[in-house]
């Protein structure tokens, strides 16, 4: 007998098998992932629809608004050129001579004979260095003499012209050369020649790269250029703008908004996954016992389970990526005729596509960490002989630091409030500490979820046995409850925090928030109206108000409506003189027509009333004051000027009032006319209509265009949600997530216990007793994560409204009770008695898998 | 006699499970040696601690007290991730019910412990290809587990525990789960692959039959060794004796 | 088997008289063996000639009034006996199931020193039947079958030895709770229970034997 030595020096491999080992051992996890892909449905699935969703939701929500190269094209910067032809030539100099090529786009107004309709005459170089983007050829060719026009398909049906005829415009007659349309907005009516053949631009564009240089210097040199006062820099002029100011101009722009979507969707996604991968590492205890007993390291193990959990994140964001193309392709069509612009194909949020996708490989890889640490931990004693791990004791740092995180968070949040409780949001960015808190209080909400597992299992402790079970192994299998309960958790805290900031912000009387008016409202504005809706945008009114006043009775006719109730303002104003919220939104005057057509009766009104309003909590609101705006030009809140100010006036709250935000929710009467001595400002500011049913959109169509024809604006309602659909959808929004997530985790959380139910029934169990099991583990964990949800969006709330300025926190004191406890027993009822129902049979999955 | 340590050796080995009212004596105080081209039986009944004692001279846990020498190397003192590579280069492990992971072609089983060793995916294949065919299942080499009978995928197992340049085999009632034709086929190769490869063997199992194909059976009662067989001085005198019957 | 050892044992439980021993004798073996006073006393007589048993009381009287011990050596001579492989080579393995018996009613006998001196035994003789297998050639199935029934018979055995350790474990690990520590090691109730059930075992045996002798 000969020893043999137990090195081979003649093979040197690398320590811990190098590369090769590694492929090999992702090439069984990949192998594995694609022979059991049925036991990762549930988190490709997730994945996918998060991918599909981000995807379409980011492009339909990034596409249809003009995008920044709407205005810039292919340049850096852009001014708004305005004044006389010479002053314009000289801007454009001292724009070229500064910052070198300048492409000009010059228009000059023009009207439709016989019509207040115009368009553009635009003089445009369709190949020039940056203004391309904005102009495309439908049929035909660009003009490229003189004697050569391009029209976009509303001049041409406006003047009956086609490519190849003859137009005389101004003493000119040219030749129609093609079709063209602005790309970015379809809707634009123009005329294009060649540049120079503007003779009395009234406005002009430019574009340019003025890499560097900010706003105000541009502004500077044009204005000096033009020989103009340069306005101060406070006054915001919207005449320069760059991609930076274009992007600054709403942080909150749709890529953001869905890339936090996004992440908010992989951060839950991520939660139901660690469940899910704890269970499917421990189905494969002991093939990885095996391959530990092969000589596989702890870190290949880990390698195992979380190269399994990266291609199932591959697998979902690529279906999810393709999923999400096909509908794009679907869908771009409605998009483009909808957004009024086009929309090329490839013309996709990419960075938030790639953004979610990346999301979406590494929520499957956090996910699959935990579970794989734990795994490779497993004794290879105990993994080959497919005991499952006890369950481990929570580290005892974790309630500590849970506890820090939501003292931060609340802290951070005090500190978002006292930034955003300025008027102006002059001070600090308060997004940041908004951000932050949030997260923070999302972590810490994630950390303490699971402990409060604990607590449940207490609470069942006299339970019957079959729900003490389920609560014992709730919390005894906290790796893979904890993930479900801390998502269910995430989930409630949105909806709570959305409800109740929601409820908060827009019931206040003052300045609350909804839709401006009803679906089947419409208010017609006269040019001069102080208080001109958003639907507005007049052209110079050149009507009479006799002429006006006979165009919304003929408005109203159209739409159905016996007539249309005339809006007057008066010069008074309501204000409010203490800190927070100002007020906001119309005053009318309470004529006898305006509250006849409300069904007010005369003898319903206090005679000592000044004001009427529909708003709840205005009549007991403190430090009101009613002004006169002519003398009080400053408004605000000043102390009360004798004879131009009423100091706490007497407000009734007249519920007959509309409640729309543009509509005549609050009036003044003629009692509060006198006291102010303003009866004679009171002018004609507009008609109010209410159809007898609901605006169609080609209704609101006709009416705006016979408003826009006579030099009036209309508004309609607009999309702004009312508080009660905010608060419901959230609410529906909170409880359909939180089931969705408790219906992905209750299978695998009591998949753990099968084999304890294997014994119960065994002992005795019957269905009922797996439906008991069943129910109580889905009603506990929905309980108990909505309770957590709510608390934490309660104390998120609470954290921002105590320092706010303008919400205190009695503005919490409107509590959406109904919803939240739908949420907080509704939501655990329904998840109870649909799993008493679906809990039937136990999946054959759960039986323990052979292996071979 | 020889200047070598011997392949294995367990000195004075205990191993205890738990604690207090729950403290399990799995093994007492066990010395075992095992030289190079020896074949060696556990035999005991089941809870004696021979498994306990299989998975401590393979490094897959830890004894109590006592030290296990592998090749004159001792294992307390041995990192993780270096038991980890002894595992991949010097022991092989033969389970009794499962032993190939799914997802893998017997092939791909075999090669595993080479690959994971760092030998590259198709020298790997090679020797894997050549330790099927030493063991007749040259035409098996693409099939997964569950397509193989129970028979084949313990031959693969004996491939993937022999296979590159393993000097120990530990197998843990490696024919429980099969018939006696099939396990004795088992015991044969693990038997042949000992002489012929100069391999050392340690056999766990409570039958009889299988045992008797070791060089030196260890008796093995309440976590104690209690006896071992003296080798044999030849089978001659039982063939004398059987004409007489 | 013999008488002598039977003898032997029932003295290593206390010193006896002839009559007496012959007594507990038929009364162990359910009076199915019947056996002289005559056997008794020459058997006994033998014993003390060869130093294994001692007697004492009236030299001249009856054997009936003589009091017989075990000796030192008759002792010895029956921890032999017990822990001497019967020859399994041929069938009359029973000869093992008597020894195990009876070696549960000697006290400071370890039975299961005693069951695995004979396992060893009929472990190291399959180990040199499975060489043979090992090394015959495949094709010699008349040797190969002929090794396999040997192989099994005696597997048998060891099986049985496997039970019985197993089954003596369990009974004094549940007798040694309730009782003291000595009465563990002493025969307890159970094992008497198993040593009346004897008689029509071994005795089938025994004919077997006696017609074979």
């Amino acid at each position: 007998m000969t020893f043999a030595t137990l090195e081979n020096p003649t093979v040197r491999r690398p320590a811990n098998g190098g590369v090769p080992a590694r492929r090999a051992v992702v090439r069984w996890a990949v192998r594995l992932a694609r022979r059991e892909w049925k036991q990762q449905l549930l988190i490709f699935a997730l994945i996918t629809a998060a991918v599909t969703a981000t995807f379409i939701a980011s492009a339909v929500a990034t596409t249809t608004p003009a995008k920044p190269v709407g205005v810039l094209g292919t340049a850096q910067d852009a001014a708004t050129l305005t004044g006389t032809g010479p002053q314009i030539s000289a801007q454009v100099t001292a724009l070229r001579s500064n910052y070198g090529q300048v492409d000009v786009i010059v228009n000059q107004s023009m009207s439709v004979p016989g019509s207040v309709t115009t368009f553009d005459l635009r003089a445009q170089d369709p190949h020039g260095p940056f203004g391309q983007p904005l102009l495309s050829l439908v049929s035909g060719k660009y003009p490229t003499t003189a004697s050569q026009v391009a029209v976009t398909s509303g001049v041409a049906s406006e003047f009956n012209l086609r490519v190849g005829g003859r137009w005389t415009l101004n003493g000119v007659t040219r030749t129609v050369t093609g079709i063209v349309q602005a790309p970015q907005s379809l809707l634009e009516k123009f005329a294009l020649v060649i540049p120079g053949q503007v003779a009395h631009p009234d406005q002009a564009t430019a574009l340019f790269n003025a890499s560097g240089a900010d706003i105000v210097t541009i502004r500077t040199l044009i204005y000096t250029a033009a020989h103009k006062p340069v306005p101060p820099d406070d006054v915001r002029v919207t005449d320069v703008f760059d991609t930076a100011s274009l992007a600054n101009d709403n942080a909150i722009n749709p890529q953001s908004i869905s890339l936090a979507a996004a992440i908010l969707g992989m951060l839950l996604i991520a939660l139901v996954g660690v469940g899910g991968f704890s269970v499917l590492a421990q189905r494969r205890l002991r093939a990885i016992g095996m391959l530990a007993a092969q000589g596989a390291t702890e870190r290949h193990i880990r390698l195992v389970v979380r190269a399994n959990g990266v291609v199932t994140g591959v697998a979902g964001a690529g279906a999810g990526f393709l999923l999400g193309f096909i509908g794009w392709l679907a869908y771009r069509p409605v998009a483009q005729s909808s957004a009024h612009h086009v929309i090329g194909t490839f013309q996709l949020p990419w960075t938030v596509i790639i953004a979610s996708m990346a999301l979406a490989v590494l929520a499957t890889y956090f996910a699959a960490s935990r579970p794989a640490k734990a795994i490779s931990r497993v004794p290879v004693i105990a993994a080959l002989a497919g005991r499952p791990t006890p369950p481990k004791k929570r580290g005892r740092l974790v309630i500590p630091i849970g506890i820090v995180f939501l003292v931060i968070s609340f802290l951070l949040l005090g500190l978002a409030g006292t930034a955003s409780g300025t008027p102006d949001s002059t001070g600090p960015n308060p997004l940041r500490e908004l951000a932050l808190g949030i997260i923070l209080l999302a972590v810490a909400v994630i950390m303490l979820a699971p402990t409060t597992l604990g607590v449940v299992a207490w609470l069942g402790k006299y339970a019957p046995i079959s729900a003490r079970l389920a609560l014992r192994d709730l919390s005894r299998y906290r790796q893979r409850s904890g993930p479900a309960l801390a998502a269910i958790a995430l989930a409630t805290l949105i909806a709570v925090l959305t409800c109740v900031e929601s409820a908060g912000r827009l019931s206040n009387p003052l300045d609350y928030g909804g839709p401006n008016l009803a679906s089947n409202q419409l208010i017609v504005y006269s040019p001069d109206n102080p208080y001109i809706g958003s639907g507005g945008g007049s052209a110079p009114s050149t009507v009479t108000p006799a002429q006006a006043q006979a165009v919304a009775g003929s408005i109203a006719r159209q739409l159905g409506a016996t007539s249309a109730i005339t809006l007057y303002t008066a010069s008074v104003g309501l204000s409010h003189a203490a800190g927070g919220r100002s007020w906001s939104g119309p005053v009318y005057v309470a004529t006898p027509q305006l509250l006849s057509a409300f069904g007010i009766r005369q003898s319903q009104i206090d005679a000592a009333a000044d004001v009427l309003t529909m708003r709840p909590g205005l009549s007991t609101m403190s430090l009101m004051q009613l002004q006169n705006t002519i003398k009080n030009a400053g408004g605000g809140s000043s102390p009360c000027i004798t004879g131009g100010c009423i100091a706490n006036p007497p407000i009734q709250e007249v519920s007959q009032l509309p409640a729309g935000t543009s509509a005549p929710n609050t009036v003044v009467t003629e009692h509060g006319l006198q006291a102010l001595r303003v009866q004679s400002s009171v002018t004609v500011g507009g008609w109010f209509i209410q159809a007898p049913s609901g605006l169609t959109a080609a209704q609101i169509r006709g009416a705006q265009q016979a408003a826009a024809d006579a030099g009036l604006s209309v508004e309609s309602r607009n999309s702004i949600p009312s508080l009660a659909t905010i608060v419901n959808d959230a609410t529906v929004f909170g409880i359909v997530l939180a089931l969705a997530i408790l219906g992905m985790s209750v299978g695998l959380v009591r998949s753990e216990a099968a084999r304890d139910l294997r014994t119960l029934t065994a002992t005795g169990g019957s269905g009922t007793t797996r439906r008991i099991l069943v129910a109580t583990t889905a009603g506990a964990l929905g309980f108990a994560g909505a309770l957590i949800g709510m608390a934490g969006g309660y104390l998120a709330a609470a954290g921002f409204a105590r320092t706010n300025q303008l919400d205190g926190l009695s503005s919490l004191d409107s509590i959406p009770v109904a919803n939240l406890l739908l949420i907080l027993i509704g939501m655990p009822l329904i998840a109870a008695a649909v799993s008493w129902l679906l809990a039937l049979r136990e999946p054959p999955s759960i039986s323990r898998q052979p292996l071979e | 006699m020889r200047n070598h340590p011997p392949l294995v050796e367990l000195r004075a080995v205990s191993k205890t499970y738990g604690q207090g009212h729950a403290e399990v004596h799995a093994l007492h105080d066990v010395s075992l040696v095992a030289d190079t081209g020896e074949m060696v039986a556990v035999m005991g009944p089941s809870g004696s601690g021979k498994s306990t004692l299989l998975t401590i001279a393979g490094t897959l846990e830890d004894p109590t007290s006592g030290q296990v020498l592998i090749g004159g190397q001792s294992l307390a003192s041995m990192p993780r991730s270096a038991k980890a590579r002894l595992r991949r280069q010097t022991i092989g492990y033969v389970f009794q019910d499962f032993n190939l992971l799914p997802g893998l072609t017997a092939a791909e089983n075999v090669s595993l412990p080479l690959e994971l060793d760092g030998m590259s995916a198709r020298k790997a294949r090679v020797a894997a290809l050549r330790a099927l065919d030493g063991l007749g299942l040259e035409n098996r080499a693409g099939h997964f587990p569950d397509q193989l009978s129970g028979g084949e995928r313990q031959r693969v197992a004996i491939a993937r525990a022999t296979v590159g340049q393993r000097k120990l085999v530990l197998a843990d009632e490696p024919s429980g789960a099969l018939d006696s034709v099939n396990g004795e086929a088992v015991m044969r190769l693990l038997h042949s692959a000992c002489k012929n490869n100069a391999m050392t063997a340690i056999v766990v199992t409570h039958d009889a039959q299988l045992a008797s194909w070791a060089d030196r059976i260890i008796f093995i009662r309440d976590g104690r060794i209690t006896d071992q067989t003296i080798p044999a001085v030849g089978p001659e005198s039982l063939l004398t004796v059987e004409p007489e019957k | 088997m013999s008488v002598r050892h039977a003898m032997l044992a029932l003295l290593s439980e206390g010193s006896s008289y002839g009559l007496h021993l012959r007594e507990e004798f038929e009364a162990r073996t359910g009076d199915v063996w019947p056996l002289n006073v005559g056997q008794v006393y020459t058997t006994l007589q033998r014993l003390e000639r060869d130093g294994l048993v001692a007697s004492e009381g009236d030299e001249d009287g009856p054997g009936a009034q003589k009091m017989f011990r075990i000796t030192q050596d008759g002792a010895r001579e029956l921890d032999t006996w017990l822990r001497t492989p019967p020859d399994l080579s041929s069938p009359p393995r029973d000869e093992l199931v008597m020894k195990v018996l009876i070696a549960l009613r000697v006290p400071g006998a370890s039975v299961s020193e005693v069951i695995q001196a004979h396992r060893r035994y009929l472990v190291e003789l399959m180990q040199q039947w499975t060489r043979i297998k090992e090394d015959a050639d495949p094709a010699d199935l008349s040797l190969g079958l002929a090794v396999d029934a040997e192989l099994f018979r005696l597997d048998a055995v060891v099986r049985w030895l496997d039970a019985a350790d197993a089954r003596i474990k369990r009974v004094t690990a549940d007798a040694a709770p309730a009782d003291t520590p000595a009465a563990a090691t002493t025969p307890a109730p159970p094992h008497t229970s198993v040593i009346e059930s004897l008689p029509r075992m071994p005795l089938t045996t025994n004919r077997k034997v006696r017609t074979r002798r």
